[in-house]
Parts: C-alpha cells; structure tokens; sequence
C-alpha cells in the first residue's frame, strides 16, 4: 500500500504545483474542470484509433496518459492554441487541409 | 403532398420577399416605426410561406431536362439531365425555414425595439442573411451552392460588424479574411467536381460518378472532397475554424447570434449532406468528417468551461453543439443523419432561448460576465426558469428535445460501432450543464453584491451601451417569445416524432438515394 500512497503523493504534489493561490473561484474552478475534460477527451480520442488498429490504440492511449502528466496543464496550452489570431488559425487550418488531403488520398 | 412540380411558386418567394424588404428597409434607414411594420409583416408572411407550402422543385430559367433518349421533360420525377438551376423544397427544407422564419420574426421585433440608430441597414442585414441560408439549404446545383455560401458569410460577417462596437468589427473583418480562402477552396472543388462529371446539377453529377468509372480521375475527386471539407469547416465554424466563430458569435448581439447560429446549422447541414452525398463512398471520407466534429464538439465545450461571460460561455456553446450535429451526417447511417438533423432543429430552438435570455440579462445595466452582474432571478424569476429550461434542453436533460436528439446520436454511435463517439456526445452533454450552470448560478442565483451599475462589462467589452438604455425593463415581448421556443421545446421533447417525421426522409434519401435532392 506504501507505494500505491506514495505514487498518489506524488501525482498530487506534481499537479498541486499548477493551482497557487484561491482555488475555488469561478474562473479557477473552470480551468480545473476543463482540465480534466480535456485529460479525459485526449484519453478517448487516443482510444478511437482502435478502429484502424488495436496495438495502435493501445499504445496512444498509453502515450496519451503520458503526455497529459508530462505536458499538464493541457487547458493552457489548448486555450493558446485556440486564440484568434490570424497566423495561428491559418496554420491550423494547412494543417488540417494537409491531413484530410494526405488521409484520403493513403485510402486509394 | 406532391414532390414532382417543377414551378413551386413558393421557392422564388423565399429569395424574393427578404430582397425586395432588404431594399424597403435600407432606404427607410432611420424610420423605426415603419421599418418595424414592414419588417414584421415581410417576416411573418415568410413563416406563413414555410408553413402551408407544398413540396417539389423550382427549375430557374425554365429550360426543360434532357431524357437520355433525347427528348425534353418539365416532369421532375422523370430523369432527366438538368439544364437549369434547380432549388429543392421538401420535409427538411420545411422545418428548417420554418423555424428560421419564426426566429425572423423575434430578431426583428428585437432590434426593431432595442436598436436606436442605423436600425434599417441592420435588419437588411438580416433578412439577406435569411435568404442565403434558405437558398443553401433548397439548393441543387454547384452554382447557387457556392453564391450561398459566399453571400452568406459576406453577410454574417455584415451583421456582426453591423453590432458597432470595434471588437465585432474586428471579429468580423477577421472571418472574412478566412472567406476569401474558404469560397476560393469551394470554387475549386466545384471546378473540378464540375471538369469530372460535366454537370453543375448536383443530381446528375452523382448519377455520373455513381455509374461511370471514374478509376483514373478519382484523384482529382479527392481533392475536391478536401477542398469541399475546408469550405464546410469554414460555413460552420468547426474546428479549426471555431476561435473565428466564436468570436463572431460573442461578439455580435444576441439576437444577432440567433440568426447568425441558425444559418451556420443551415449551411452545415445542407452542405454536410451534399458532401456525404457526393463523396460518401470515398474511403475515409466519412472518417475525416466524423473526426472534424469530434474534435469541434471537445474544442468548443472545454473553451466554455473556462469563459466568465455567459455571451462567451453560449459562444463555444454553439460551436460544440455544430459538432454534434455534423457527428450525426458524418455517421452516413439513416439513423446518425436522423439524429443529426434533429440535433440541428432542436440546437437552433433551445440555443435560441438561451441567447435570447442573455439578451434580456443585458437589460439590466451590468453586461453579461458572472464578475459584474448577480441576482437576476429575484428580479426576474420568469427569465431564471426560462433559462434554466434552455439549459436542461442544451445539456439532453429529459423531457426536452436535446434529450431525444442526443439519445438518437448515441444509439447510432453504437450502432456504428463506436462507443467511444457515444461516449463523447455523453461527456458534450454533462459538460455543456457544467459549462450553463457556471454563468447561470452567479448571474441569476448568486445575490448581487456589487455596489455600482455599470453600463457594459469591460471583459466582454461590447454592445451593450449601444442597444439599451442601462436598467431599463426587459420588454414584455421578450418573455413571450421565450414561452413560444419553450413551448417548442417541451412539445418536440415529449413527441419528437413531430420533427422526425420531416427529417426520416431526408435520411433514408442520402443513405439509400443520394442522387434524389
């Protein structure tokens, strides 16, 4: 039991370190919830590619549990990467026309 | 009713009527009294329209359809290949216009009472946005298909720019940077879709691709389908469009938003459907569209979650809330497009509710953040249900409607064989009450502890002051329209059959017909 509390301990001082201050004001109890339904969207999206193939589901999901404790917060990166600005729409939107183009023509 | 009149003498008036207004009110610029009475009778002619028309098509130019043996036909139920631009009007169409028409007529009487300058160009504005969305939605044929979609995003961005405040200028000035790029991807998916086949009509053009082989040009359909994709992504404001949209949508008034987020489901539906039509044997095809709605739907609520103004909160909202209507075309099963649809129809009813409430929320002098304004309910406890209401019917609380599109969605879902999509609509929902009940329990629940009144709220920085006067009453209309979409929303809830009854057809036409508009 030692080590699942010690485990425990330390994922909760990991992600402590991201919430200083009140945490229990509206705009702080937002950002917790988006937070976890990001962590949460990310592990089902991994898992839908499955679909094509299960190994290859099994290893993003793993992957994505990986990236959500090395790369958390995800919510501050998501919501820079959801900003307006011309140049950062722009380039989502070639990447997006690349990926549907480069999808559908490997279907051939 | 019959299906095959090539002359509905109603088709034309759906373009007509809110041109000819649009002109009537641009000239009458200022004269708010008569705008209003021209504005409103146009507006409710068009809902009467909708309402009693019958079904069948408009063959613009008169010129006949050309039979394989040669011969000419004005008969619509006969094949033939189509010369002319041709305009559909069916069960889907009905209910669409319909309550599109409805919504006419609230947004006008709304900006009629709350506008105080330049209040003729506005509703112009409005009317014309009414028009392309029902000329999107009837179309066809390549042509009209992609003067719709330009004209309509000329106009979205018009209406909202029209709002005055400098952040909807730049909102709407920033959308239309992105239409030069989107209406050019469409001209070119049309172009080479239109160089494959030879056809502009939409129904000969799949009756081409369906029976020729089209083995060494099917490149070239491939990348008309990510061309077509873009331009979709674009008219609906799906990821990676949505931070635009959203931007318009939270930008403009409310009751702008209203229309402006019914002729976005508009477009994404009619042009969902002809894609699937056309390319929904192309493989993955409906895997990138199934993967552009998941990621709209997850995009959107987890930006609600941490907005502070309700206008912002309901902004993402509709975003999220596209990408489950384009989830359910995307499945490509009757069942999913079922759902889809009706998704679309009750998404437009109750996300109409809530912005109207946070319209009403502006009347009383503080903007719409959760930082500035509190206990609205005790003031105005009818408003506090009402938007409650529109937040059980968002979130697919039952008896509502959302409850009983959303069921549909993800029974296709499983029935798909992906309960993993399942269980994103689930997650939309639960986050889409949390998201509602954030803004909605400090804005209406929570007491009001702020001393001062403050005219508009510096977070969202817009409209405010130029609509209302600060603290003046909520107009009694107001509530009468929310008990109408109300209404609605508790009769399609409990018998949705009403709705599916229009929708049933379309579904089966796409899966099992899809050359049949």
């Amino acid at each position: 039991m030692g080590s699942i509390e010690s485990l425990y301990d330390k994922i909760k001082n990991f992600t402590a370190q991201f919430f200083g201050g009140k945490g229990f004001s509206s705009t702080m109890t937002g950002y917790t919830t988006a937070e976890l339904q990001a962590s949460v969207f990310l592990l089902v999206l991994a898992s839908l590619f499955r679909i094509f193939s299960v190994p290859l589901g099994i290893i993003l999901v793993i992957a994505a549990i990986a990236g959500v404790i090395v790369f958390a917060p995800l919510i501050v990166t998501l919501e820079r990467e959801n900003e307006s600005d011309l140049n950062r729409v722009l380039f989502w939107v070639v990447i997006y026309f690349a990926i549907i183009i480069a999808v559908t023509m490997w279907g051939r | 009713m019959s299906a095959v009149a090539t002359n509905l003498w109603t088709i034309p008036l759906f373009v007509i009527i809110p041109i000819i207004t649009a002109i009537l009110l641009n000239l009458l610029y200022n004269k708010s009294r008569t705008i209003k009475v021209i504005a409103i009778a146009s507006s409710i002619v068009l809902f009467v329209l909708a309402l009693i028309s019958p079904y069948g098509f408009q063959w613009f130019t008169g010129q006949p359809g050309v039979t394989p043996g040669g011969t000419y036909t004005f008969d619509a139920s006969i094949f033939s290949y189509r010369l002319s631009l041709e305009y559909y009007f069916g069960g889907l169409q009905q209910i669409l216009i319909t309550i599109m028409s409805l919504l006419l007529v609230f947004v006008v009487f709304l900006s009629a009472s709350s506008l105080r300058k330049n209040i003729g160009p506005y509703i112009a504005l409005i009317f014309l946005l009414f028009m392309s969305s029902a000329i999107i939605i009837m179309v066809n044929d390549f042509y009209h298909l992609w003067i719709g979609v330009e004209m309509g995003s000329l106009l979205l961005a018009g209406v909202v720019a029209a709002s005055g405040e400098s952040i909807s200028q730049k909102a709407a000035l920033k959308y239309t940077f992105f239409s030069a790029l989107s209406g050019a991807g469409m001209a070119i998916a049309l172009a080479m879709i239109l160089g494959v086949t030879g056809y502009s009509n939409i129904t000969n053009a799949i009756q081409y691709i369906m029976s020729d082989n089209l083995s060494s040009l099917s490149g070239v359909l491939y990348i008309a389908f990510g061309f077509f994709v873009l331009s979709w992504i674009y008219a609906g404001g799906l990821a990676p469009i949505h931070p635009l949209k959203s931007d318009v949508y939270g930008s403009a008034f409310p009751h702008a938003t209203v229309m402006l987020q019914t002729q976005s489901k508009l477009m994404i539906v009619a042009m969902g459907l002809i894609i699937l039509r056309l390319f929904g044997t192309l493989p993955f095809a409906r895997e990138v569209m199934l993967s552009v709605s998941v990621l709209t739907m997850i995009m959107g609520v987890t930006m609600a979650l941490i907005q502070t103004d309700l206008r912002w909160t309901l902004a993402y909202l509709v975003v999220a809330h596209s990408g489950l209507v384009t989830l359910g075309i995307s499945l490509g099963t009757v069942q999913g497009i079922t759902g889809g649809l009706f998704q679309a129809v009750n998404d437009i009813v109750y996300m109409s509710v809530l912005l109207i409430c946070c319209e009403a929320v502006m009347y009383f002098g503080k903007g719409t953040s959760i930082k500035t304004v509190g206990g609205i309910a005790k003031r105005a406890p009818w408003l506090a249900l009402a938007v409650v209401i529109g937040a059980f019917a968002a979130s697919g609380v039952p008896p509502f409607n959302g409850f009983q599109s959303e069921i549909i969605l993800i029974q296709a879902s499983l029935s798909s064989g992906l309960p993993e999509v399942a269980a994103i609509v689930l997650m939309v929902s639960v986050t889409t009450f949390i998201a509602l009940f954030k803004p909605i329990y400090n804005i209406f629940l929570k007491p009001d502890n702020s001393p001062i009144a403050m005219e508009g709220d510096a977070g969202a920085g817009i409209a405010t002051m130029a609509m209302v006067q600060p603290t003046s009453p909520v107009p009694k209309s107001i509530y009468l329209f929310l008990a109408i979409l109300i209404a609605i929303i508790i009769v399609l809830g409990v018998y949705p059959q009403l709705a599916l009854g229009f929708v049933q057809d379309t579904a089966i036409k796409v899966v099992y017909f899809p050359w049949v508009p």
